[in-house]
């Protein structure tokens, strides 16, 4: 199947090792609930670990916890097999690029490349060759003289990655560093952070709000909320197989059914909606089921919607129009309080449906996950 | 719903609006829209008129500067001479005393930044907020005590029967005179300095993002490295802003000389002061003025010219 | 406060003491006043003066009885002396009116206005008559001056560093043990003209050949002088931080005044005697000049004399005032001939025209 080909068996994955370990790591600043709690997971060497979250979900915190800006309150962090937790920032062996980037100003782009080579004595001669090799790799080469304000973004970020990496650290750290860009550059800074991370082999954590940039860029995504991690899971099996409400309704768009888990689906109001229930939930309790917009189907008619156990007639309340995609909004008298939004791409039409007309929609029972959902 | 919810998200117009409305109303009666374009010349206008009188003034010194005392009249020359500036070219107490603050001046610099930096960096980059506080507390106070006011508190602190000798005294040491020569004036004139440069540094190291030294931090270098390549650089400005009017305010100080130095320790302005009020020699006093007039510009367009004006924070960047 | 009150009992006792005094004080004003011909009375007349003890004795002998006398109030400016002086030299360069009716100055400074030509000539003050030779300045023409009472730039010493008796010479200046703990005028006024003497040389060369003064001069700037003005030396005095000073006989009388042991003498080789007075500056009304030459007038009357000269501690310028009982005999009270002795007077007109040139030089040995 299409998935296997992304998914690496479990047995290359034991041949790899570890670059990075994180066991129970802590961090309590002391006002309310910890920023950070008991975070636990290991980044293989050579591979793109990205911690994605809310703003304030602990993910920044957890990625200078590593880059070592801040001492767990509890915990242990190795890089490379050694404990680094006694360590300040310039004795572990990590390039950092920043939110801001944090171009130093008054330098060219070649004086910042070379900056964390001068600060490790490295002699002139072997600075100047691994400053040219490194803008060679950003593709910068020509721009060695440019102070950082007579560059564009995108080459103030290619700056900022080969300052990072020209010292070939054991890892690269990203905290947010595409934040601050528009799309179609983000979009294109994302595919250069995987080209250079992949011809240099160089573990990269990176730290996102941007699902679709996880998604994009990385070998696995971690997903955080409340300083807790919530998932971690290559980007297909996140995708597919959320382990709870908030991965689901964090990554990508559903609509959201509430109801009662029986053995036999979700029971809302006089309907039984069949799904498939994650291990935690349990029967009887409430549960939340979810429906990913991409899954939901819509037609003029039943003929539309082949194959599909649940069906329903509805109206369409809103159109949004994305482009490359549509999004309907439709409610039904069946299930009167839920708005289903539903993506709707027909490659063959450019009908779109209008606003009050009748449609029918329907999914397959397998495409709605059940979770728990304490009201 | 009809509750309190209602009332508040109704919109107050605020009442510093209606101030400035008001105010605007009153000053579009005295300056109306219609010259609105002009408002800028106005603006400018007092500033330009101040300039204008002390331009004025600076022409009517360069004047009298060419006049020489006639002692038995005392009265300046009718003609016009260049002898009060050879006097001051030929003196070598006028060369010692020019030579004498020009070097306060500079070891003032020094001693001011090195005291100023770590205070403003502490001021800036400091977690606590009571920290700051307390800074800027200690930093203020002096601003409140006039220069003359702290002259006399150290005259009095560091006399030989002043609190330091005390000190001193407790652990047998002989009353030390610690006032009345060279360094006691620099200490002063440092002691002065401060508040300005701490000011003036401080927005320029507020300037640099906590992120750059944490980069420089996370690329290698240590804290004196990260000082060294990184914060110093980027505090360029700061530090040459601070340094220039340290600079200007200390070789064209008087009280610090006149009080601290015992009499023997006179500065440019110390010499303008005794021509003018104390031999009544306006024409000399003139030209000394001029002359100290003329190294601080240079000293000022010396550093424009080197580091352009923009490290003052002014104009464009670099 | 010490002074004013001296002052006032001084002057109780003048009352009680001297039979008529008041109808002294009233023939003392011109006979005009009784006509209708006396000039309009400003309400008030400004006259500028040394602070301190200084005022305080002026208010006490001369403005404040003044004022009684004609019902003009007296306002003191206590601008400095040296600076005022511009501001006067301008206002009249201007043809305004000038900001002070009389000016308190030193001769040396009002010959200098003087030679300027912006004073009034003062020489129809009906008491001038009364007057000591002192009151007249010494190389000018007429009276653009009154002379008001004579001063001593004594040698100051603090009694503890002299336990065998006061310095007899200026050269306990130069004893290694006072380095660094002695004092001078920062113009070096006062110190020349002993100074020449101690150098070796002659008053009579005074000013074409000075070289014993600058030789001697030099050696007391390798003593590192203090060098300051009259509050300095009662500070210096008073914090302990000098031993020896060449300073005026009345900053060392205010710093015994202040509970400072300190002592002063007239060295062999003498002691500067000079002189203050009172000046009208030109371009004041009619009527006003006329009240400031009545205050200057007054001033010179011997009971404004007696209880101003002796709050300041020193000899006026009228014949039989009575001396402070502490400064009966003291050298810097000169009265009978023999005082005078060893007092030097050198004329004002040489001393001013010659004060750039001195200052200079001074300047050049003690900036070193």
């Amino acid at each position: 199947m299409f998935m296997s080909d992304l998914q690496l068996d479990s047995a290359s994955r034991a041949e790899r090792s570890v670059a990075v370990s994180v066991r129970g790591v802590t961090m309590d600043f002391g006002s309310g609930s910890p920023a950070v709690k008991d975070a636990s997971f290991d980044v293989e060497t050579g591979s793109f670990l990205t911690i994605l979250g809310p703003s304030g979900s602990g993910k920044t915190t957890l990625l200078r916890m590593i880059a070592g800006f801040q001492k767990p309150t509890q915990g242990t962090i190795t890089i490379a097999g050694k404990p680094v937790d006694a360590d300040p920032p310039n004795r572990r062996s990590i390039g950092m690029v920043f939110q801001k980037l944090a171009l130093f100003p008054h330098m060219t782009a070649a004086e910042n490349v070379a900056f964390p080579l001068k600060m490790r004595r490295t002699n002139p001669a072997e600075i100047s060759g691994k400053v040219e090799k490194f803008l060679n790799l950003v593709k910068l080469d020509g721009y060695a003289e440019r102070r950082p304000h007579e560059l564009s973004g995108g080459q103030q970020q290619r700056v900022a990655i080969a300052r990072a990496l020209v010292f070939e650290p054991e890892l690269l750290l990203l905290d947010e560093p595409l934040a601050a860009l528009d799309r179609k550059l983000r979009e294109e800074m994302q595919l250069e952070f995987r080209r250079i991370q992949k011809e240099l082999g160089v573990t990269t954590i990176n730290v996102t709000h941007d699902q679709r940039e996880a998604l994009v860029v990385s070998d696995d995504i971690i997903v955080m909320d409340q300083g807790l991690i919530q998932q971690h899971d290559r980007p297909v099996g996140l995708y597919r197989a959320p382990n709870n409400l908030f991965v689901a309704s964090f990554i990508g768009v559903s609509t959201f059914i509430d109801g009662t888990l029986t053995a036999d689906g979700l029971k809302v109001g006089d309907l039984l909606l069949p799904g498939s229930a994650t291990p935690e939930a349990t029967l009887g309790a409430p549960a939340r089921g979810a429906v990913r917009a991409e899954q939901l189907r819509i037609g003029a008619g039943p003929e539309a919607l082949a194959g599909c156990e649940i069906e329903m007639d509805g109206k369409v309340e809103d159109v949004i129009f994305e482009g490359e995609r549509l999004i309907y909004v439709v409610g039904c008298e069946r299930a009167p309080d839920i708005k289903f939004q539903i993506y709707h791409h027909d490659p063959h039409s450019f009908d779109i449906f209008e606003i009050g007309s009748p449609v029918r929609i329907g999914w397959h029972g397998k495409d709605m996950k059940i979770f728990n959902h304490d009201a | 719903m009809n509750n309190p919810t209602v009332d508040r998200t109704r919109f107050r117009y605020p009442l510093r609006w209606r101030v400035m409305d008001s105010l605007e109303e009153g000053a579009s009666l005295i300056w109306p829209r219609s010259l609105s374009r002009h408002t800028g010349w106005l603006l400018l206008a007092p500033a330009l008129l101040l300039v204008g009188i002390l331009v004025l003034g600076l022409v009517q010194i360069a004047e009298s500067s060419l006049h020489t005392l006639d002692t038995s009249t005392y009265l300046p020359s009718e003609n016009y001479t260049g002898e009060n500036y050879l006097t001051i070219v030929e003196s070598a107490t006028y060369l010692r005393i020019l030579w004498r603050s020009l070097l306060g001046a500079a070891l003032t610099v020094v001693f001011t930044l090195l005291l100023a930096f770590p205070y403003a960096y502490i001021l800036v980059r400091t977690s606590s907020a009571l920290v700051r506080k307390g800074l800027l507390v200690i930093l203020f106070l002096p601003f409140f005590i006039g220069q003359v006011v702290r002259a006399y508190g150290w005259l009095i602190i560091l006399g030989n029967s002043g609190a330091v000798n005390e000190v001193l005294g407790l652990v047998g040491v002989e009353p030390i005179r610690l006032l009345f020569n060279y360094p006691a004036v620099i200490f002063g004139l440092v002691q002065y300095m401060l508040p300005f440069a701490v000011l003036l540094l401080a927005p320029a190291l507020t300037a640099i993002p906590q992120e750059i030294e944490t980069a420089a931090g996370s690329l290698g270098a240590n804290w004196l490295q990260s000082l060294w390549y990184v914060v110093l650089p980027m505090a360029k400005p700061g530090l040459i802003g601070a340094g220039l009017v340290v600079a200007t305010l200390s070789l064209t100080d008087f009280a610090m000389p006149a009080m601290l130095g015992g009499g023997s320790q006179d500065f440019i302005a110390n010499a303008i002061y005794d021509q003018f009020f104390r031999t009544a020699n306006q024409g000399l006093g003139s030209a000394l003025a001029l002359v100290l007039v003329a190294i601080g510009s240079l000293i000022v367009g010396l550093v424009f010219m080197i580091f352009g004006a923009g490290t003052l924070g002014m104009g464009a960047k670099k | 406060m010490a002074n004013f009150k001296n002052g006032l009992s001084r002057r109780s006792v003048l009352r009680a003491g001297v039979a008529g005094g008041g109808a002294a004080l009233l023939s003392t004003l011109p006979g005009t006043r009784l006509l209708a011909a006396e000039p309009a009375k400003p309400a008030e007349i400004i006259v500028r003066a040394w602070g301190g003890e200084w005022v305080d004795a002026l208010k006490a002998g001369v403005s404040d009885p003044f004022t009684k006398m004609t019902g003009i109030a007296v306002r003191h400016d206590l601008t400095e002396d040296n600076e005022i002086q511009p501001k006067l030299w301008a206002a009249v360069a201007q043809k305004r009116v000038p900001p002070i009716h009389v000016n308190w100055d030193t001769t040396t400074n009002a010959t200098k206005s003087a030679l300027r030509g912006v004073t009034e000539d003062l020489s129809d003050l009906s008491n001038l008559k009364n007057t000591l030779d002192l009151a007249k300045p010494v190389g000018l023409d007429g009276y653009p001056i009154v002379n008001t009472y004579g001063y001593v730039y004594v040698l100051a010493y603090r009694p503890e560093a002299f336990p065998d008796g006061a310095p007899t010479s200026w050269k306990a200046l130069l004893d290694p043990k006072f380095k660094g703990r002695i004092a001078l005028y920062n113009d070096g006024i006062g110190f020349h003209f002993p100074a020449q003497v101690a150098g070796g040389g002659k008053l009579e060369d005074i000013p074409g050949n000075m070289d014993a003064c600058w030789k001697f001069i030099q050696e007391v700037k390798a003593q590192e002088p203090l060098l300051g003005e009259d509050p300095d030396f009662t500070n210096w005095f008073q914090n302990n931080e000098i031993d020896l000073a060449c300073t005026i006989s009345t900053n060392a009388l205010a710093a015994k005044k202040n509970g400072v042991n300190i002592a002063w003498t007239v060295p062999e080789e003498g002691c500067k005697f000079d002189t203050d007075g009172l000046w009208v500056p030109k371009g004041l009304p009619e009527n006003e000049l006329y009240w400031a030459k009545q205050y200057i007038n007054f001033a010179i009357t011997k009971d404004a004399q007696q209880i101003w000269c002796n709050g300041l501690g020193l000899p006026g310028v009228v014949p039989g005032l009575t001396p402070p009982a502490d400064l009966v005999g003291d050298p810097s009270y000169p009265v009978k001939p023999e005082d005078f002795e060893h007092l030097i007077r050198i004329s004002n007109k040489v001393q001013v025209e010659n004060e750039s040139v001195w200052f200079a030089k001074f300047k050049e040995i003690m900036q070193g």
